[in-house]
């Protein structure tokens, strides 16, 4: 299509294009609601301001710089075809080049359109993909070049959506169709999508948390008009969708399989709206006649080719002198009159679009209405906000309230009366030899439709021939299709749907957040259950995911069975998922069921049934991780929620230790399910299983307890640590015997938890004990690490595992490891004080008293173990852990980085004090520390993420006095910050944000001292945010730090009371962070936190 | 008619020009005129003719086309011709037809030369009543006698035996001729402020408004020689006088950026006033950027000189007869309510005009490429650089 000229040089400056910018239209809505005007022809060819659609796309995109445009037609195909050959694009010299394609009529979807286009292998690069009933003057070559850059850096960067800024509400922005758009500012990357109906209305959008953690800053809106124009690039495998928005988007988004951006590009300037619905049609005309469209506006660039005089008050008459008007008709502002058209006497028109060749009677108001070619309005008639179709005939005196649709060729009256939102078509009987070509799906329609005419063909008037459609659902008709077709009012031209506007908001808008309405965008016939795509949406159907419950279960007997690596059972997963469509959590469930039953039972002792666990757990455990996402907590809960359904109850704190040993979870993951509320059985209906639960929550409590004592004596190890970098060899046989108490330890709780059944609460405990104590465990002293090297062939594998990094940096002192095990107070020492202060958060008060008493207990037992070889890990392994756990892990880390120098301080100098007393007080403590400022941050490095550390409140009493003056210092240092932030769990609290009402300032409505978070999403300081966030996080500790002091004396009381009253609140236990939507809100953003 | 005349190739460059500026993709008048220039050379290199009233109308049918392309509706009047009823329509971009026009005079003229006949030395008797119609009355005296005895052997028109020997004798003087023009175009900018020193004075207070590219370099031309002040209306909605601004402080000019609201105030300070021009008409007056015609009434108020600096391709033949609003250009209502104001928008009507029309007796004088005129004179400029026959194409 270049002109290809010898005379190149010359040419150049004319048409210098390098590469041909193509575009593909779907010319089929794939939805009826412009019924009965569309049951002759595509909408695509439904006029708007006198011009077919189709012409308004294809002048929308030729101002875009499109060269080539392949038009998808499929419904009435060969009408399309014809109007495309008839226009003037076909002519030479339009610059374009426009290929119809005909579909199959098999074509569903655009996501079946878009597979016939790239099986016809037309489009060549990233192209243009619009609606064949857009009307923008929107440059979307500037899109397009935005989008091949970014896929020059960013191969998954798969589209580009063009959405245009609009106020909250807005006459083009349809409330019954809009979205909820999550966009990181920085990059444009969209994040999250989900649509938003107005009816059942939708008040929550619900935002996976994982987006707040990775984005530093979001926005979150719904005040863009979802052009519907996107620049994709081939996508090439993902065909089965419905739409492209709902279906695609939102599927890519959420898919953490896909691992692909969607970008978008908000259009300030320009203007860009789609015609989905009778609504838009009148929007979009009035925009049109208001210029904003401009220069596609009828005086000027009318895709039509029809030539408009302009003139003040934005009245366009057609110019060739042709329209008769007469003298005392009375025309309004934002009106378009097409050509031979006679406006008789005393006519008002005011805000319609009149047709070529229409013939309005004297005396006949027209307001807002548009009035297709050839339509016969009789003398004193009424027509109220309508499309009356072409050819039309409305006679004498009628009257035509507000929302009717006249189609082609109907005519009413003498005096008709027709009620609001009346469809009326001609009567088939009438009809022509167009017959032929029409759907058959609409020929069936029709039948149908003559049966109910009896009830409602009244007030039509003698002479008409109108066929009258039904207003309302069929009473049978089900709840989807009430609230699909309430939806739709909003939608409809001329119906604000004040009746239904916000009428039963509480009650509906729950049931809303999942239900969403699917499908109110394709057509009866093309519905197919909305579960073809319900990857992250919280529920799935359940029979699907029984199914799929089974077929995991399968695969992974098979892949046990036969013995197949890690990763290939994982690759299988994966696809399953993918074929059927289940959110991870599900798989998750499946892998963690399937393993746990994979251990045996092993009735021959606890020993053996350790192995067992150990055997089977380091065999497959990496397989939970490897599945498409990583969520340890998660994994806990799946662990628990399989456990207290089967008979392997007795296994969860073994098989947790298990996981915990080959860091498939985590301390900090533990102590995050730990608070979960789910995990101690609320909410349950299974009363057995509220019980099963329980005694799984305690085992957990037990552990953690155990991880703070640990925590409190690692401080102590450090620089014992340090001294002792280099003694690999010992590893082993250390990491050999501390797995031996682990053993040990477990045996015990095992022991504990049968036995006491009845009361959780206090006795398993221990069996908890056994998987924090692995990693202090290889940090021990160098004078511990002497004998007992007997179960190494049997452990090995568990020394060689990586440590928890957390763990590492913080100096143990090794007997405190075991609180109940090895309660040696004189050892316990002066640091373990310091430690606890520092990092205490929670402390529960029957923990204290168990712990004293399990001390007794176990001592004896301990004291032997206390000697212990304990291999000491180098600090290095710090970064051990190779599968970070991208969820939860990506909140802490960028935290830890950013903590600020002060925090840094006062950590390290409560680490030094730390070291003093230890040198006081233990002759086998190693050097006091060098460096404070490096050891400072190591501490806050490792400390960060084990932000809720508990202190043991015997450490407490028995260092009290040693450790007062220091408590006392840090007091002071941290007594400004104490009352900012409570609670270091801050990034597990479910978020709920609410999108305020228009012109509302964003108020954050959490109080200040929760509000970490949602300050920095509001303030968009991206500067400050991690400033901010680092705060957040240390806050806590250093809070603590003043508390513990202050309860050294008073005992803990209050600490604990908080820690209770914090799980609780956190007890919503939703992952999904809550996005309240108003209708028509804004993009004003409150986060809330409900603490 | 002239449509078949002329190849392909130069019918869709012909076509694409006009679906450029149809949607606007092609803005500025000179960048217009120059557009139009090359796909006209391109035309006339193509084109087969074998008399002179071929040739001629072939230009005029593509004039005709990029006129048509820009349906927008004026009722404005080819001078000469004002009293009949016509269809024909204006433009926004009035280059366009201007530049046809010049190249149809200029092809002429040539052709004048060449055949070696003066064909504008008909009416030798001057009278007042023809004096409107006598066209080019400084072009008498030049050329006509020398080229006369050579050129004549060469050219013969409807050859029959060989009819593109006509063509082929002549195009390389046409081509020349369209090179003339454009190189017209080209230095427009610097033939317009070659002037500008005798037009600035030192410590003169200047006002100006819009980002005129004319204004600019007559002004950073001006500041070669003197130390002035400009002031700079905003000029919204289009907010072009930011960037004049910004040009000229980054000239070195001490410039000051004010509120267009402002111009009246400030108006009592200002020695004269600068405008740029859109299109120029045959009566004196002119369409320029919407905010001129505050400032030149403010100046009429203070009696402040207003010049107007433009190139000659701005001349237009037409008047502004009817009524002044409907001749101009409409916009897009996004740039004074933005869109996003989705109350707003529904219920009042912006009305956003591209350009003011400004009366003659608001204007002082021209500063054209053609040395400067005062209103009153350019219908004489405009005889000179276009031909009657051309003032409707």
């Amino acid at each position: 299509m270049a002109p290809k000229s010898s005379n190149a040089g010359k040419e150049k400056l004319i048409d210098d294009e390098e590469e041909v910018l193509q575009a593909v239209i779907l010319a089929d809505s794939f939805n009826k609601r412009f019924r009965p005007l569309t049951a002759r022809k595509p909408r695509c060819l439904l006029p708007i301001c006198n011009a077919p659609l189709l012409d308004w796309t294809f002048e929308s995109l030729a101002l875009a710089g499109v060269q080539e445009i392949f038009v998808i037609c499929r419904s009435h195909a060969e009408l399309v075809k014809t109007a495309i050959k008839e226009s003037k694009w076909s002519k030479p010299g339009s610059g374009i080049k426009i290929v119809p394609i005909l579909t199959a009529k098999e074509t569903f979807s655009p996501g079946d359109a878009m597979r016939d286009i790239y099986t016809r292998g037309l489009v060549t690069s990233d192209f243009v993909l619009v609606m064949g009933d857009l009307v923008s003057n929107i440059r979307i070559d500037e899109v397009v070049r935005v989008h091949k850059e970014r896929r020059k850096t960013n191969k998954d960067a798969i589209m580009t959506m063009v959405v245009k800024e609009s106020g909250a509400r807005h006459r083009t922005k349809a409330r019954g169709d809009s979205s909820v758009f999550i966009l990181d500012p920085e990059t444009s990357e969209c994040l999250y999508y989900e649509p938003v109906s107005a009816f059942p209305q939708t008040t929550f959008a619900h935002i996976p948390r994982e987006i707040l953690a990775d984005h530093p800053e979001v926005e979150i809106r719904n005040d863009l008009i979802d052009c519907s124009i996107d620049v994709p690039s081939l996508f090439q495998d993902n065909f089965d969708y419905l739409d492209i928005r709902r279906d695609f988007v939102h599927g890519v988004l959420t898919s953490d399989l896909l691992m692909k951006n969607i970008h978008c590009y908000v259009a300030k300037d320009g203007y860009a709206a789609r015609v989905k619905d009778t609504k838009s049609y009148e929007s979009v005309s009035k925009d049109i006649l208001s210029r904003w469209t401009f220069p596609l506006v009828p005086d000027d660039n009318h895709p039509g080719g029809h030539v408009y005089d302009h003139e003040r008050g934005n009245k366009y008459i057609a110019k060739d002198n042709t329209v008769v008007l007469a003298r005392t008709c009375k025309i309004g502002n934002n009106t378009l009159i097409g050509s031979s058209t006679n406006i008789s006497a005393n006519v008002q028109v005011l805000a319609s679009v009149i047709g070529q060749n229409c013939n309005i009677g004297a005396g006949a108001i027209i307001r807002n209405s548009y009035v297709f070619d050839g339509a016969v309005i009789g003398s004193d008639c009424v027509v109220e906000r309508s499309i009356i179709g072409a050819n039309v005939n409305v006679k004498d005196g009628s009257e035509i309230q507000k929302g009717c649709l006249l189609a082609d060729g109907v005519v009413v009256g003498p005096s008709a009366k027709l009620k609001p939102f009346l469809r009326l078509s001609k009567k088939p009987e009438e009809k022509d030899e167009l017959v032929s070509d029409e759907d058959e799906d609409d020929d069936s329609d029709l039948e149908d439709l003559v049966s109910l005419q009896v009830s409602l063909a009244k007030d039509l008037g003698t002479d008409s021939n109108a066929l009258v459609w039904p207003t309302a659902p069929e009473e049978d008709a089900d709840d989807d299709e009430i609230a699909k077709f309430k939806n739709e009012r909003f939608m409809r031209l001329g119906d604000d749907a004040s009746d239904l506007d916000y009428s039963d908001d509480g009650s509906e808008s729950s049931l809303s957040e999942s239900e969403s309405d699917d499908e109110s965008d394709s057509d009866a016939d093309f519905t197919v259950p909305s579960e073809s795509l319900p990857l992250g949406l919280p529920d799935g159907s359940p029979m699907v995911e029984s199914e799929f419950q089974i077929e995991v279960k399968q695969s992974l007997e098979r892949a046990f069975a036969e013995g197949h690596s890690v990763d290939n059972a994982a690759v299988e997963l994966k696809t399953l998922r993918m074929a059927s469509n289940v959110p991870l959590t599900r798989v998750r469930e499946a892998v963690v069921g399937a393993i746990v039953d994979k251990i045996k039972i092993v009735d021959s002792g606890v020993v053996e049934q350790r192995k067992e666990i150990a055997a089977v757990i380091a065999r497959w455990g990496q397989l939970i991780d490897r599945i498409g996402g990583v969520d340890p907590v998660e994994t806990v809960s799946a662990l628990q929620a399989h456990c207290a359904s089967s008979q392997r109850l007795p296994l969860f704190g073994q098989i947790l230790a298990a996981l915990y040993q080959d860091d498939i979870v985590e301390e900090d993951d533990i102590r995050k399910w730990h608070r979960l509320p789910v995990s101690r059985g609320e909410g349950l209906k299974n009363k057995g299983d509220v019980e099963n639960f329980k005694k799984c929550w305690t085992v957990g409590s037990h552990m953690i307890k155990q991880f703070d004592e640990q925590e409190s004596s690692e401080e102590e190890d450090e620089d014992e640590e340090d001294e002792k970098g280099d003694e690999n060899e010992e590893d082993k046989s250390k990491g050999a015997n501390q797995a031996k108490k682990v053993q040990k330890v477990m045996e015990e709780s095992e022991e504990e938890s049968e036995e006491s059944d009845g009361e959780p609460n206090t006795s398993p405990a221990k069996s908890v004990s056994v998987a924090s104590a692995i990693s202090p465990n290889q940090e021990a002293t160098s004078e511990e690490e002497s004998e007992e090297d007997e179960d190494i062939d049997e452990i090995e594998e568990v020394a060689a595992a990586p440590t928890k990094p957390m763990v590492e940096d913080v100096r143990v002192e090794e007997p405190i490891i075991y609180p109940q095990a090895i309660a040696t107070p004189q050892i316990t020492a002066p640091s373990s004080t310091n430690a606890s202060q520092q990092n205490n958060t929670k402390q529960e008060p029957q923990e204290e008293s168990e712990d004293e008493e399990e001390e007794d207990e176990d001592e004896d037992e301990d004291e032997e173990e206390s000697d212990d070889g304990m291999p000491k890990k180098p600090i290095n392994s710090v970064a051990g852990k190779p599968d970070a756990t991208p969820q939860m892990a990506a909140v802490p880390q960028p935290l830890q980085a950013s903590i600020s120098p002060e925090t840094a301080t006062i950590l390290s100098s409560a680490t030094l004090v730390a070291d003093e007393s230890d040198d006081e007080s233990e002759e086998n403590s190693g050097d006091e520390v060098s460096s404070p400022g490096k050891e400072g941050t190591q501490i806050t490095a490792a400390v960060a993420p084990v932000t809720p550390l508990a202190p043991t409140s015997k450490q407490e009493t028995s260092e009290e006095e040693s450790s007062e003056e220091e408590s006392d210092g840090s007091d002071g240092a941290s007594a400004s910050t104490n009352a900012l932030f409570p609670m270091g769990t801050h990034n597990m609290l479910p978020t709920e944000i609410a999108l305020a009402p228009p012109f509302a300032k964003p108020e954050s409505s959490g109080e200040e001292s929760e509000g970490d978070e949602s300050e920095e999403y509001e303030s968009g300081e991206l500067s400050e945010a991690p400033a901010v966030k680092a705060a957040a996080l240390v806050q806590p500790l250093v809070k603590d730090v003043g508390k513990a002091a202050g309860s050294s004396e008073e005992g803990e009381g209050e600490e604990t009371d908080e820690e209770y009253t914090d799980a609780e609140s956190i007890s919503d236990g939703k992952r999904d962070t809550k996005i309240a939507t108003a209708a028509g809100s804004g993009l004003n953003v409150g986060v809330v936190k409900d603490v | 008619m002239g449509s078949e005349s002329f190849g392909g190739a130069s019918q869709r460059s012909v076509e694409n020009l006009a679906y450029r500026l149809r949607r606007r993709q092609l803005v500025g008048s000179r960048a217009t005129a120059l557009e139009t220039l090359l796909v006209l050379r391109q035309v006339v290199s193509k084109a087969r003719f074998s008399n002179m009233e071929q040739l001629v109308e072939i230009i005029r049918s593509v004039g005709r086309r990029l006129v048509e392309a820009q349906p927008k509706g004026t009722p404005l009047v080819p001078a000469p011709t004002r009293y009949r009823a016509h269809s024909q329509t204006n433009l926004p971009e009035h280059s366009v037809g201007n530049t046809v026009r010049k190249v149809l005079h200029h092809i002429r003229e040539e052709y004048h030369t060449a055949i070696g006949t003066n064909a504008a030395s008909a009416p030798q008797t001057f009278s007042i009543a023809k004096f409107v119609l006598l066209g080019q009355p400084r072009q008498h005296t030049a050329g006509a006698p020398k080229a006369e005895s050579n050129a004549k052997a060469t050219l013969r028109e409807n050859d029959p035996d060989d009819p593109d020997s006509f063509a082929r004798g002549l195009k390389p003087v046409l081509m020349e001729a369209i090179q003339d023009v454009l190189d017209e175009l080209e230095t427009v900018y610097d033939n317009v402020s070659k002037n500008a020193k005798d037009h600035i004075h030192s410590d003169e207070i200047i006002l100006t408004l819009g980002m005129s590219k004319t204004v600019e370099a007559f002004l950073k031309s001006a500041a070669h020689h003197r130390k002035y002040t400009v002031i700079v209306a905003e000029t919204a909605p289009s907010y072009g006088g930011r960037e004049m601004a910004r040009s000229l402080s980054a000239a070195g000019i001490s410039t000051f950026l004010v509120p267009d609201s402002s111009m009246f105030a400030i108006m009592s300070r200002v020695n004269k006033v600068i405008l740029g021009a859109h299109a120029i008409f045959a009566n004196g007056g002119m369409f320029a950027t919407s905010g001129s015609l505050i400032a030149a009434t403010a100046a009429q108020a203070h009696r402040t000189p207003v010049v107007v600096c433009a190139g000659q391709f701005k001349l237009t033949p037409l008047w502004n007869l009817y009524h002044e609003y409907g001749a101009l250009d409409f916009g897009d209502p996004n740039s004074v309510l933005g869109f996003e104001e989705g109350d707003l928008v529904d219920k009042v009507e912006v009305v956003n005009p591209y350009y003011d029309y400004i009366r003659p007796e608001l204007i002082d004088g021209f500063i054209t490429n053609d040395g400067d005129h005062p209103p009153s004179s350019i219908y004489r400029l405009l005889k000179e650089t276009y031909d009657d026959e051309d003032n409707e194409l």
